[in-house]
């Protein structure tokens, strides 16, 4: 019996315990101090989204390497990492507990549509500042929302282009697309069909695929009859890897192409058994390997920050994700208010960290809050590593 | 003083009046808990907590109907949650019905559905209905997903609420899911000392004695299906407004196994077991995420978890020590939270021996 109630009290302790976690008092302007400013981020670290986790882990090694280089106008970062596992009701849990309990100034990033969207209404409503949710879907720019900044570019607008790049530059005239059978795959088809009706002629073929489905061997038997000379693919990782394996084993080996979301070509490289080679893929961000002086930077900070993550496309994001909104803090000065951040994001003009060039302006039409518009080219070299075809390609007008 | 003398009694709602006393009490605390809470700690969140716990306590109460009182298992209620999620917010966004109409046409939506998973229950037992049902909760968000009318992968924002023109606000919406959540508790207890509830309890402790005594198979176990499902289906419609966004992607397979293990770690067959299961799952759930901000232990847990777990560090202590507490629960209290509540009232009744 003792040892009974010892438990339940231990258990009554410890929920008390957590009622405790400190509360910051009121400020001025939430989340920004004399010597602090606050943001946070939700991310999946655990169940099964927690690859895309990595997203936040890297912000936080950016947050580390500002305030390692002396803070922002006098003021450090503090970075607050919330696990919601990608469940949506943990995520507008963290956006309460972000801006009612810990007061952030801004939220940055943030993975997943849903889980976005059931926080959005709420951050715009008590005017938080939210900076690159990381989905490239209309929901963040329509209705255009004052204290929203989108960054990720259009998944539609980057087949439409895709598709022109295959057809004019590299002229394959004969174009057939592998996509999985939901609203990520049909955005792709939408692009691609676009650009195609305007040069008047049509895909070969158009294979589908649930995203369920293990067995692809039909799938690929209809996109060889088709004669196709450029496959486009827009999928997740374990299709692409599925249908490369079957295509290989009939011997069909057309020009592949796909999107930004598989451009972590060692992954990739990795799980299709280096069947991944040849695949020209649209970038948003430098290469992992890039020479560019942010770059290097940043991946020296990495080696002595957090040695432990991989240096992978993911990771890296964090830091593109978030570059854009410290350029904000940074113009909005020493005066840091929602109102001034907003006004001063308005003034970026083809700015550019490792990631897109990002233009944003006083909110008129959706594409004033859509700042990344560019992708460009690669090719994936049969080590895995990237050769970069074109510069920075405009995408989205 | 447990006699009963006749019928009457032993359908009786409140039991005692210590039992009265001690509701009406909760109801005056559920009443003023905006106000008692507001002044320690931040309103909205505490709200959305305090929803997201009713919420759960219904889809518990129509589960442990099912699982705790009839002995059928379902890995399913996911489904039925999104089911009574959509089939609320469909009508509401496209014909604009009024939510209290709404509301409870999702609820029989979702018990027809829980009416046709029945009826594979009635050849299948344990871990075979597992399957079935967990089969069921995939495929229904699978057509979800592929239906334009339901807002297919990308899902549907949830329109705001109105009453005579003016837009309701979290504190109302708190009142509203409480006040269907104790309806719902009292239905749930109404029903279970009924013929129903009685031929529920029956099959789960031998079906076929049961069936020897005259009670129905088919008629109830079905029937606890849909009963069920109608609850889960009700609550998947309140939850639609709490989160504001839903898509199929949302009711996993996870979420079943939540809920199923609500019930579990708070008592089965019992009603205020569900309720405090739900609480603290709930509860837990969301706290524990912001364990490293606790006074000295956290930043402690965190250079442990960071060092010898993994890299993404602390979420993981969350996730284990949820799973910590359910694994202590169940181990020490096989009857869950309930159990322990029978065994603090026996003892202080038979003090001092």
């Amino acid at each position: 019996m003792v040892k009974k109630s010892l438990f339940l009290m231990s258990g009554l302790l410890f929920i008390t315990l957590l009622w405790m976690v400190p509360l910051v008092s009121a400020q001025a302007v939430r989340g920004v101090t004399d010597t602090e400013i606050l943001i946070g981020q939700w991310g999946p670290q655990t169940g099964p989204a927690a690859p895309w986790g990595a997203v936040a882990r890297g912000t936080d090694l950016l947050v580390r390497i500002i305030n390692e280089e002396g803070g922002i106008h006098g003021r450090k970062i503090k970075y607050f990492l919330r696990d919601d596992s990608y469940q949506p009701a943990k995520t507008k849990a963290i956006a309460k507990e972000f801006v009612e309990q810990i007061g952030v100034f801004a939220v940055v990033g943030g993975v997943g549509v849903a889980c976005g969207m059931t926080a959005r209404d709420y951050l715009m409503e008590n005017k938080v500042p939210w900076y690159g949710p990381v989905t490239g879907v209309y929901n963040w720019i329509t209705p255009i929302q004052k204290y929203l900044f989108a960054l990720y570019p259009l998944y539609d607008d980057e087949a439409f282009n895709l598709t022109g790049y295959l057809y004019e530059k590299l002229g394959y005239k004969k174009i057939a697309m592998f996509y999985q059978n939901d609203d990520y795959g049909k955005q792709g088809v939408m692009g691609v069909e676009r650009y195609l009706l305007k040069k008047k002629i049509k895909l070969v073929e158009k294979v589908s695929a649930e995203v369920t489905d293990r067995d692809l061997s039909t799938h690929a038997l209809k996109l060889k009859n088709s004669g196709a000379e450029a496959v486009i693919m827009w999928t997740m990782p374990t299709h692409a890897a599925l249908i490369l394996a079957e295509t290989a084993k009939i011997g069909y080996k057309p020009q592949w192409a796909t999107s930004n979301t598989l451009s972590d070509s060692a992954l990739m490289m990795q799980i299709t058994k280096g069947l991944w080679a040849g695949m020209i893929n649209s970038f948003f961000g430098e290469l992992p390997d890039s020479n560019h002086p942010l770059m290097v930077k940043y991946r020296e900070w990495h080696k002595k920050l957090a040695p432990q993550e991989r240096w992978g496309v993911f990771y890296y994001a964090g830091i593109i994700f978030a570059e854009p909104f410290f350029e904000g803090v940074r113009r909005a000065g020493r005066n840091l208010t929602p109102e001034t951040w907003v006004k001063a994001m308005e003034t970026l003009k083809n700015w550019q960290g490792i990631g897109p060039p990002v233009t944003y302006g006083p909110p008129n039409t959706p594409m004033d809050r859509q700042g990344g518009k560019h992708v460009f080219y690669g090719k994936v070299r049969a080590d895995g590593s990237v050769e970069r075809l074109t510069d920075w390609i405009q995408i989205t007008k | 003083m447990d006699i009963k003398r006749d019928y009457y009694e032993d359908i009786e709602l409140f039991r005692s009046g210590t039992i009265l006393v001690w509701s009406i009490l909760f109801l005056i605390f559920l009443a003023i808990f905006p106000w008692l809470i507001q002044k320690y700690h931040p309103l909205g969140f505490s709200i959305y907590i305090a929803n997201l716990i009713a919420v759960h306590a219904i889809v518990a109460i129509g589960l442990n109907i099912l699982v705790g009182y009839t002995g059928q298992i379902s890995l399913g209620h996911a489904g039925f949650f999104a089911i009574g999620a959509f089939t609320t917010v469909i009508p509401i966004l496209k014909w604009d019905f009024p939510l209290f109409i709404a509301l409870p046409i999702a609820g029989f939506i979702s018990s027809i559905f829980g009416f046709i998973l029945g009826l594979p229950a009635l050849r299948l037992k344990g871990p075979y209905l597992a399957i079935a049902t967990l089969g069921f909760g995939m495929t229904i968000t699978t057509i979800i997903k592929h239906m334009e009318f339901f807002g297919g992968r990308m899902g549907l924002q949830a329109p705001k609420l109105e009453f005579l023109g003016t837009p309701l606000k979290d504190i109302h919406f708190y009142y509203l899911i409480m006040a269907i959540a104790v309806l719902m508790t009292i239905g749930a207890i109404k029903l279970m000392r009924t013929r129903v509830g009685r031929a529920f309890i029956a099959i789960r402790d031998s079906d076929i004695a049961a069936e020897a005594m005259g009670v129905n198979l088919t008629y109830y176990k079905t029937l606890s299906f849909a009963v069920s499902a109608f609850y889960t289906g009700v609550a998947g419609g309140l939850y639609a407004f709490i989160l504001g966004f839903i898509n199929p992607e949302s009711f996993h397979l996870i979420m079943s196994i939540t809920f199923l293990a609500m019930v579990v770690v708070g008592g089965l067959g019992s009603i205020m077991g569900s309720i405090t299961g739900a609480a603290l799952m709930t509860y837990l759930d969301i706290k524990l995420q912001a364990i490293q901000d606790l006074p000295a232990f956290g930043s402690a847990l965190v250079v442990f978890s960071q060092k010898y777990m993994s890299v993404s560090g602390i979420s993981n202590i969350a996730v284990i020590v949820y799973g910590l507490i359910m694994i202590l629960i169940v181990l020490f209290e096989p009857l869950g939270i309930f159990g322990f509540w029978i065994r603090t009232k026996k003892y202080w009744k038979t003090w001092p021996f």
